[in-house]
C-alpha cells in the first residue's frame, strides 16, 4: 500500500500547476461572493458553482488520459518501475492520484460553495453530497481515461473516454433513463447540474456506489491490459 | 545462486502498430552474469543493449525465450527490491535531491531513520552532499546522473544494472564511479554495466560481452579478450628496423611482435646485434579494436524485416 500512496501523492504533486489553475475558478466564485450581493445574485453564483464543478470532470479525463503518456515520454516511469513496484500498484497509484487531485479541487469548491451558496439558502449537506458525486464521477472518468491511455495516446484516449461516458447518456435519452446508469458519470454530472435553489435534488447514493464499483472494474481491466504493454521503447 | 542474471534464447521484436513491420532488437540472445563480477555489456547504437536491460527489469516482455533476475523470472516486482537500476538519459522528478532519493528508497519499502541515513550516505558517495537540498530540476546533466546513481544505490542492492552511468560525467566523476564500482564488487555486489566508454569498461570489468545486431558477438574474460593469441611485443633500442619483419621505429625505439615460441630467439638476435631490450610483453589489443572488429562484421542479419 505504501508505494501506491507514494505514487498517488507524487502524481498529485506533479499536477500542482493544473490544480492551482483550476482553483482560480474557485477563487472567482469566492470573489463573486465577496463583491456581489449574494442574496440577489444567488442564481448567478449557483451557475458559476456548477460551471466550476463540470470543469473538474473534464480535467479528470485529462489527468487520467495523459498520466502514463507523460511518465513514459519523460522516461520517469523507468525509475519508478525499476523499484519493487508492480504494474497494478503503479496504476492504483495513478487512479488514487487522479482522485486525490480532483478531491482537492472539490474540497475547495465545497468550502467556497458552503460559504457563498450556504449563505443564500442552499442546503449545505446537499452541497457536500454533490461534491461526493463529483469526486465519484471524476474517479470513474479518470480511470476510464487511464484504461484507454494504457494503449492509446492521450488525444485518442480522451476521445474514447468521451464516447464510453457519453454513450450510456445517449442511450438513456432514447431507450430509457436506466441506461444512464450503465456508466454513471453523466448521471452524477446531471445530479450536480440540475440542482437548484427550489429543488436541490434528492441524495441518491446508488450512482455513487455504482461509480466506485465500476472504477474498481475499469482499474482491474486497465491493470490486465497494462501487464502486457511494453512500457519502454527502444531508445537506441 | 551462481547466476544473478540469465537470458535464455531471448528474442524481442518491436512491432509497428500502423504497418506490419517488425524490428528484431534481440535475436536468440543468451547470456549469464555471475555473482560478484563486474560485467561489461557493449555494442553499437541499436545493438539491443537497452532492450536486453529493459527486458531484465520487466519493462517489456520477450517475444520468445525467457530470463531470470536473481533467480526469479523477469518482471517479478519483489525481486527488484534487491536491484539498483540507472537508466540511460536518466529522468527524475523535480524535487530536492535528498527527498528524491528518499522517495525512491521508500518505493523499495525502506523507511524511517534508516532511509534518511542511507539517503544522506549515498548522496555523499556520489559527491552531492552539499547539493542535497537543491531541486534536482535545476541540476546539470552530470549532477542528475549522480542523483540517478544515488537512487540506484539507496537500497544497497545485490545487483546494480547501469545503462551508460558515466556518459554525462566529467573525468573526476568518472574516477569516482570507477572506484564506486570496484568498491561494490569488493563488497560482493554484482554490476551489469552497459557503456560506450570502452576504456572505462577495460579498466573495471571482469567479463565483457559485445552485442551486435541483437546477437552476442563476443563474450569472455576481459583479460583473455584483450590478449592476442600467442604473440609477444618486443620493444628495443639501438638496432635498425630492417632486422625484423613488421618492425616500427617511433620515438627512438623499435617495436615488433613475434610468435611467443620464437621470443627467445628474437631477444638473442637483438643482443647479438648490440641492441638493448626495453620491454617484452604479451601483445594486447584494446577493447576498442575488438569493438571495431565486431561491428565491422557484415554477418548477422540486421532485421527480421517484414514477416
Amino acid at each position: 500500500m505504501k508505494p501506491v500512496l507514494l505514487i498517488a501523492v507524487n502524481f498529485a504533486r506533479e499536477q500542482r500547476w493544473p490544480i492551482l489553475t483550476l482553483l482560480l475558478w474557485v477563487l472567482l466564485l469566492a470573489f463573486l461572493g465577496l463583491v456581489t450581493d449574494i442574496h440577489r445574485q444567488r442564481e448567478d453564483l449557483l451557475f458559476v458553482f456548477k460551471q466550476d464543478a463540470i470543469y473538474v470532470l473534464a480535467f479528470s479525463v485529462f489527468f487520467g488520459g495523459s498520466a502514463i503518456y507523460n511518465e513514459r515520454r519523460s522516461r520517469r516511469i523507468l525509475s519508478v518501475l525499476s523499484k519493487a513496484v508492480g504494474r497494478q500498484q503503479y496504476l492504483s497509484g495513478l487512479v488514487l492520484g487522479v482522485t486525490l487531485a480532483c478531491a482537492v479541487y472539490c474540497f475547495a469548491l465545497g468550502l467556497t460553495g458552503s460559504w457563498t451558496l450556504g449563505e443564500t439558502g442552499f442546503p449545505i449537506s446537499h452541497l457536500w453530497f454533490l461534491m461526493v458525486c463529483l469526486v465519484a464521477a471524476c474517479m470513474l472518468a479518470g480511470t476510464v481515461a487511464l484504461m484507454f491511455s494504457t494503449f492509446l495516446n492521450p488525444f485518442f484516449a480522451a476521445g474514447a473516454t468521451a464516447m464510453v461516458l457519453g454513450l450510456p447518456a445517449l442511450a438513456g435519452q432514447f431507450l430509457g433513463p436506466q441506461w444512464g446508469y450503465v456508466i454513471p458519470v453523466w448521471e452524477l454530472g446531471t445530479t450536480v447540474v440540475n440542482s437548484s435553489f427550489r429543488s436541490p435534488g434528492t441524495a441518491s447514493w446508488f450512482p455513487v456506489v455504482l461509480a466506485a464499483a465500476e472504477t474498481l472494474a475499469f482499474w482491474l481491466l486497465s491493470a490486465r491490459i497494462f501487464a502486457y504493454v511494453d512500457i519502454a521503447v527502444a531508445v537506441e | 545462486m551462481r547466476f544473478v542474471l540469465e537470458f535464455d534464447n531471448v528474442t524481442k521484436e518491436y512491432r509497428s502498430f500502423a504497418s506490419k513491420r517488425r524490428l528484431r532488437a534481440l535475436d536468440g540472445f543468451s547470456l549469464t552474469v555471475e555473482a560478484g563480477e563486474i560485467f561489461g555489456f557493449l555494442g553499437p547504437n541499436g545493438a539491443g543493449k537497452s532492450t536486453a536491460i529493459h527486458l531484465a527489469m520487466g519493462f517489456m516482455r520477450p517475444t520468445s525465450g525467457s530470463g531470470r533476475l536473481l533467480g526469479e523470472r523477469f518482471g517479478h516486482p519483489a525481486t527488484r527490491r534487491r536491484v539498483g537500476f540507472l537508466a540511460e538519459s536518466v529522468a527524475l522528478y523535480h524535487r530536492r535531491a535528498e527527498r528524491l532519493v528518499r522517495f525512491y528508497g521508500a518505493l523499495n519499502g525502506m523507511g524511517g531513520t534508516h532511509l534518511e541515513t542511507r539517503a544522506r550516505q549515498v548522496l555523499e558517495i556520489v559527491g552531492l552532499r552539499d547539493h542535497a537540498n537543491r531541486n534536482a530540476g535545476k541540476f546539470s546533466r552530470g549532477m542528475l546522473q549522480r542523483v540517478g546513481l544515488a537512487q540506484a544505490m539507496v537500497n544497497d542492492p545485490d545487483l546494480l544494472i547501469l545503462d551508460e552511468p558515466t556518459s554525462a560525467l566529467d573525468p573526476l566523476a568518472r574516477v569516482m564511479v570507477r572506484e564506486l564500482l570496484l568498491g561494490a564488487r569488493n563488497a560482493g555486489k554484482t554490476i551489469f554495466l552497459s557503456s560506450h566508454l570502452l576504456s572505462e569498461v577495460e579498466l573495471v570489468c571482469d567479463r565483457v560481452a559485445v552485442l551486435h545486431r541483437g546477437r552476442l558477438a563476443r563474450l569472455g574474460r576481459t583479460a583473455d579478450l584483450l590478449q592476442v593469441g600467442e604473440q609477444t611485443e618486443i620493444v628495443v633500442r639501438a638496432i635498425a628496423v630492417k632486422h625484423f619483419d613488421g618492425a616500427v621505429a617511433r620515438d627512438g625505439v623499435v617495436s615488433f611482435s613475434v610468435p611467443a615460441h620464437t621470443q627467445r630467439a628474437a631477444l638473442e638476435k637483438v643482443w647479438n646485434l648490440g641492441g638493448e631490450v626495453v620491454s617484452v610483453n604479451p601483445l594486447r589489443r584494446s577493447l576498442e579494436e575488438i569493438f571495431l572488429e565486431v561491428t565491422a562484421d557484415p554477418q548477422s542479419p540486421p532485421f527480421a524485416g517484414n514477416q
